[in-house]
């Protein structure tokens, strides 16, 4: 038998039932059983939250490595350009002494006008001491004039052309130069070598030449001017029977890193070849 | 091998000898990059106009050079004749047919200049200069021998198949 019920009371009874329930649950009367429905449901929840943590953070991870990876080059290229930099300033900085200690020499020897000159090469000939400057005609710079270092003598132009200019080193073999030894005041002259070496030959027998004492240009023969340093005796020979003492000189100048010079342009070399009479001439 | 390439080749190759291979001597000898680069074209059989190339070389050494002019041309020649005869003569040369030639070539360089210097009345001694600038010279082209052979070969076949 089918009973049926008005609408009204199944929604009263309905209520009631639900009402009941809930003044149950608030009763604690469900806790044990609750507790006994929820726990799988939270491990099972526990569970799945976990994995997709891990899924979520190998996810965030590998993106997080493509940034740390991007970064890392960013400053490998960063550290690169930093070195670059760091190369480029110590060159400026070895570029500012030396021209700190040109200016001085310039300072300390105020006769003189100079041009400063970069070493842009050297001569192709092992036979030759030669450097080539970035200087030339177009610069004021003539054949015959001293070329210094902050420390000394180091040559003289031999060829000029508009933009560049050959410079003989005095330690060239064809180079002789008159010089004075200081204190002892004796003339000699100095000769360069194929070894790279510079002699000092002529010197009177007489005169006291000693290890230690100072070589500056004497400005006779008029290619070079006076009193420019360049060089230290460092070993004197000297025959019982000979005409003339010889020693050994070291060069002020480091003659194998040369990397900016000053020429002196207000010097005139004298030339002496009027002067010089003819094989014919009575 | 075209004439024309030989100008800026050889003008980079004159300017690398002056800037940086003069710059590192052993005792007083440098190497003489022009002179193994001319010879190492000179051996390969794919190349008919080593003796421009010589003359182009020699012209620019000259002009950088204090010799006196042509010292370095005449040289090139020299060389490049001598390897042009190995050429002919032998069927298969090898690396060492370069050494040889490099080494009469460095000693036809010196031999030239330290005659000229002599006349023109440089106090220089033989026995010095075979020392202290002939020897290490040689010592230094040898070095540079090797790489710049296998690298003008690789070159010239990259640049020129066809001849």
């Amino acid at each position: 038998m089918n009973i049926r019920f008005p609408k009204s009371l199944r929604i009263i009874a309905l209520s009631l039932v639900a009402i009941g329930i809930l003044a149950l649950a608030l009763s604690g009367v469900f806790s044990s059983f609750s507790r006994w429905v929820v726990s799988p449901i939270t491990s099972v929840q526990t569970w799945v939250s976990r994995q997709y943590q891990g899924v979520d953070n190998f996810v965030s991870a590998s993106q997080d490595i493509r940034e740390i990876r991007q970064q890392n080059t960013e400053l490998e290229a960063e550290n690169a350009r930093m070195q670059a930099q760091i190369v480029e300033l110590q060159q400026q900085l070895v570029e500012f002494e030396i021209l700190s200690a040109l200016l001085e020499f310039a300072r300390a020897n105020p006769e003189h006008q100079y041009i400063g000159a970069s070493v842009i090469g050297r001569d192709p000939s092992p036979f030759l001491n030669y450097i080539i400057i970035n200087r030339g005609s177009d610069d004021g710079l003539r054949r015959g004039m001293p070329v210094v270092t902050q420390n000394g003598l180091a040559g003289r132009v031999v060829q000029v052309t508009a933009t560049g200019a050959r410079v003989s080193l005095i330690t060239d073999p064809v180079t002789k130069i008159n010089v004075r030894v200081e204190p002892s005041r004796s003339a000699a002259v100095l000769s360069g070598s194929i070894k790279g070496d510079i002699t000092l030959e002529q010197i009177p027998q007489d005169d006291d030449v000693n290890p230690g004492n100072l070589i500056l240009t004497s400005g006779l023969g008029g290619n070079y001017p006076s009193n420019i340093i360049v060089g230290q005796i460092t070993s004197v020979r000297s025959r019982e029977n000979a005409l003339f003492q010889s020693a050994s000189v070291q060069p002020v100048t480091d003659f194998s890193d040369l990397s900016i010079v000053l020429v002196i342009i207000n010097f005139e070399p004298v030339d002496f070849n009027p002067l010089i009479p003819d094989s014919g001439t009575p | 091998m075209s004439v024309i390439l030989s100008i800026p080749t050889l003008g980079l190759i004159a300017i690398l000898q002056s800037a940086v291979v003069s710059r590192l001597p052993l005792n007083r000898g440098t190497a003489d990059l022009m002179l193994v680069v001319l010879v190492a074209i000179a051996l390969q059989k794919t190349v008919s106009t080593s003796w421009q190339w010589s003359i182009v070389g020699g012209l620019f050494m000259d002009y950088l050079s204090g010799l006196p002019f042509g010292i370095f041309t005449v040289s090139y020649l020299l060389a490049t004749g001598l390897a042009l005869i190995i050429r002919e003569r032998i069927w298969r040369f090898s690396f060492l047919m370069q050494l040889l030639v490099v080494f009469f070539g460095t000693m036809f360089s010196h031999a030239l200049s330290f005659l000229v210097l002599f006349l023109q009345g440089s106090e220089i001694m033989l026995g010095t200069v075979l020392q202290v600038v002939t020897l290490p010279s040689i010592i230094l082209n040898f070095m540079i021998s090797l790489p710049i052979f296998i690298l003008t070969q690789d070159i010239l076949e990259q640049v020129n198949p066809q001849e």
